[in-house]
């Protein structure tokens, strides 16, 4: 049994493209179409003004994690260590205590991720029984000056807000 | 020496000296904002001065501030710390004296005598840059091997094979250049391109010696290590090549130095083979004697050019997202106002002119006229030269010398015998 042998022919032999000018010149009027273009109207750029413009996150783009709560403001976390178990990097540290809401035995009583460890896998997501850490806040860009800032504490996650919708969110694929 | 003596050989020589910085900046502007524009970015254009950005040309002034502002390293493994220091020295050095044997107006007469307009008023020509652009290529070579890094040899290496390649090939070019001009004397040479060819066709190089001018732009982008033939920095095999060793200010003057020797190379090519300060059609006997039609002429043209200078201005000088009280149309109403200041001091002077028509002063307005067009034609060339950069990958070692070598050396010596035996049978 033989396959189908595809020859491809071989370009530049003949003298047209031997003489290399022509083809230089070919490919100069290309480059300048784009630059004359560009130069009489510089709308015409395929550039995104970046800090004043800022790009479109989809649902399913992995950025910074926050903890989800429920209705009553009560937060989903059961301290299970699902996430910390499963978590490459080894960014998330989670001491469990007791729970003071009702709702279940356990709860974090500390809940660090260190987003410079954090390699934004989204394996702590995918591990959570409760659907209590998301990485659907929309937040690409994590900046700071001191090393200490990365660390994000277990208030700083419950405060931020998602930036989709339930259902924008569940279409995503979650 | 009377005094205007003094004064023209002053203005000759700063003419020479600073006119080639100044172009290092507009250069390297170029370069990027025509790299940028060529692969539909917008290139550095955030940097300013009270939100002025003057269309990018303030970036130049925060990397000379950072370059300047940057350690200067000399690595401890370097032995001879003298030659590694005066490498970058020599690229710079050579590349500015190399400009100063080329014309860059027509010889003026002010009261009977008559001034070379060049740096260096003398007739050597094209010999002195022969001469130079052989040297500056030792800088390289020395800063290879004082670096004693490998990649740094490599680089200084290649660059020294390369311009040894194609110093023969742009010196048989010359040459039947040379035969049909009959002067190696640059400011003769562009006299002879004013003269025209079948009455109407302007006799410049280009017309008269296509294949030898073709010879040396190629060879001339190789000298001037510019892409397709930048092998001695390829940053894919030699990290940086011969300037990986070199931090600021000394890779600064590496860097200015490569855009000197683009400015230089740019005048070369544009005084051989396209006119060099010539308008074509116009001789200097023509503008001369009809400078008040001239000088009225310009007075009519230069407002125009103005005016869409300053549409275009509006229409790109805006922001492109939604931004209240755009702060760049307001910095682009402050530019158009400085374009109509200008416009109107070109006026009064282009008024001065039209009245003093004849002697003296209509020879300075052809000399002005004449130092515009050569400086226009030779960003033209470097803008080719940046145009050629973001067009073309760079030749692999052994592709380059083979063009060099199997290519244009045959080439440029058929040259010569065709130019030889057409000059002989004609004359």
């Amino acid at each position: 049994m033989s396959g189908k042998v595809k020859v491809m022919e071989r370009k530049g032999k003949d003298l047209y493209e031997r003489l290399y000018l022509i083809e230089i010149f070919k490919g100069m009027a290309v480059t300048f179409g784009h630059f004359i273009t560009n130069f009489l109207d510089n709308s015409k750029l395929y550039v995104r003004h970046y800090p004043e413009q800022k790009p479109e996150i989809t649902a399913r783009w992995r950025g910074r994690h926050r903890l989800t709560t429920h209705e009553d403001g009560t937060m989903k976390c059961v301290a299970c260590f699902m996430c910390q178990t499963n978590c490459p990097a080894k960014c998330i540290m989670i001491e469990a205590g007791e729970r003071s809401d009702g709702r279940t035995e356990k709860m974090p009583v500390r809940f660090d991720i260190d987003l410079l460890e954090c390699i934004y896998c989204g394996y702590c997501v995918e591990a959570c029984p409760m659907d209590a850490i998301r990485m659907d806040t929309g937040i690409f860009s994590v900046t700071g000056s001191e090393r200490g800032s990365f660390v994000m504490g277990l208030n700083a996650l419950l405060a931020t807000p998602g930036a989709f919708t339930e259902e924008e969110y569940k279409k995503g694929g979650a | 020496m009377s005094q205007l003596d003094i004064l023209l050989l002053v203005l000759r020589v700063a003419f020479g000296a600073f006119v080639p910085l100044c172009f290092i900046a507009v250069l390297v502007w170029m370069e990027r904002r025509g790299a940028a524009f060529f692969q539909d970015r917008s290139g550095p254009n955030r940097a300013n001065i009270f939100g002025f950005r003057a269309a990018g040309l303030v970036q130049n002034l925060a990397d000379a501030v950072k370059l300047i502002t940057k350690e200067d390293v000399i690595p401890d493994h370097v032995k001879h710390k003298f030659y590694f220091v005066l490498a970058p020295v020599i690229v710079f050095c050579i590349a500015l004296m190399s400009f100063a044997a080329v014309p860059f107006a027509d010889v003026l007469v002010i009261n009977g005598k008559e001034y070379i307009m060049q740096a260096i008023p003398t007739d050597l020509g094209i010999l002195w840059f022969l001469a130079l652009a052989g040297f500056a290529v030792y800088g390289i070579i020395l800063a290879g091997w004082s670096s004693h890094n490998k990649y740094g040899v490599l680089g200084g290496l290649r660059a020294a094979a390369q311009v040894i390649s194609y110093e023969i090939p742009m010196g048989l070019a010359i040459i039947s250049a040379l035969v049909v001009y009959g002067t190696v004397s640059l400011t003769e040479i562009a006299q002879f391109q004013g003269q025209l060819l079948f009455g109407f066709i302007p006799m410049w190089g280009v017309v008269l010696q296509p294949l030898g001018a073709i010879i040396f732009i190629v060879a001339a982008f190789a000298e001037a290590n510019r892409t397709p033939f930048d092998l001695a920095e390829g940053e894919s095999e030699l990290v940086a090549g011969f300037h990986v060793e070199y931090s600021s200010m000394k890779f600064g003057m590496f860097f200015m130095g490569e855009y000197v020797a683009m400015f230089t190379s740019s005048a070369i090519i544009v005084t051989l083979y396209f006119g060099g300060y010539q308008l074509p059609w116009l001789t200097t006997e023509t503008l001369v004697n009809h400078a008040g039609i001239v000088s009225f002429l310009l007075m009519l043209a230069v407002p125009a050019f103005a005016f869409l200078f300053s549409l275009w201005i509006r229409k790109n000088n805006k922001s492109h997202y939604d931004r209240p009280d755009d702060p760049r149309v307001r910095e682009a109403q402050v530019y158009i106002k400085a374009l109509w200041v200008l416009v109107g001091g070109i006026e009064v002077l282009l008024l001065f002119f039209m009245v003093l028509s004849g002697g003296a002063a209509a020879n300075i307005l052809v000399a002005l006229l004449q130092i515009i067009t050569f400086l226009v034609k030779t960003t033209l060339m470097c803008f080719v030269y940046v145009w050629v950069r973001w067009t073309l990958p760079r030749f692999r070692y052994d592709q380059l010398q083979s063009l060099g070598w199997q290519t244009l050396l045959p080439l440029s010596l058929l040259n010569i015998l065709v130019t030889s035996a057409v000059v002989v049978a004609l004359s």
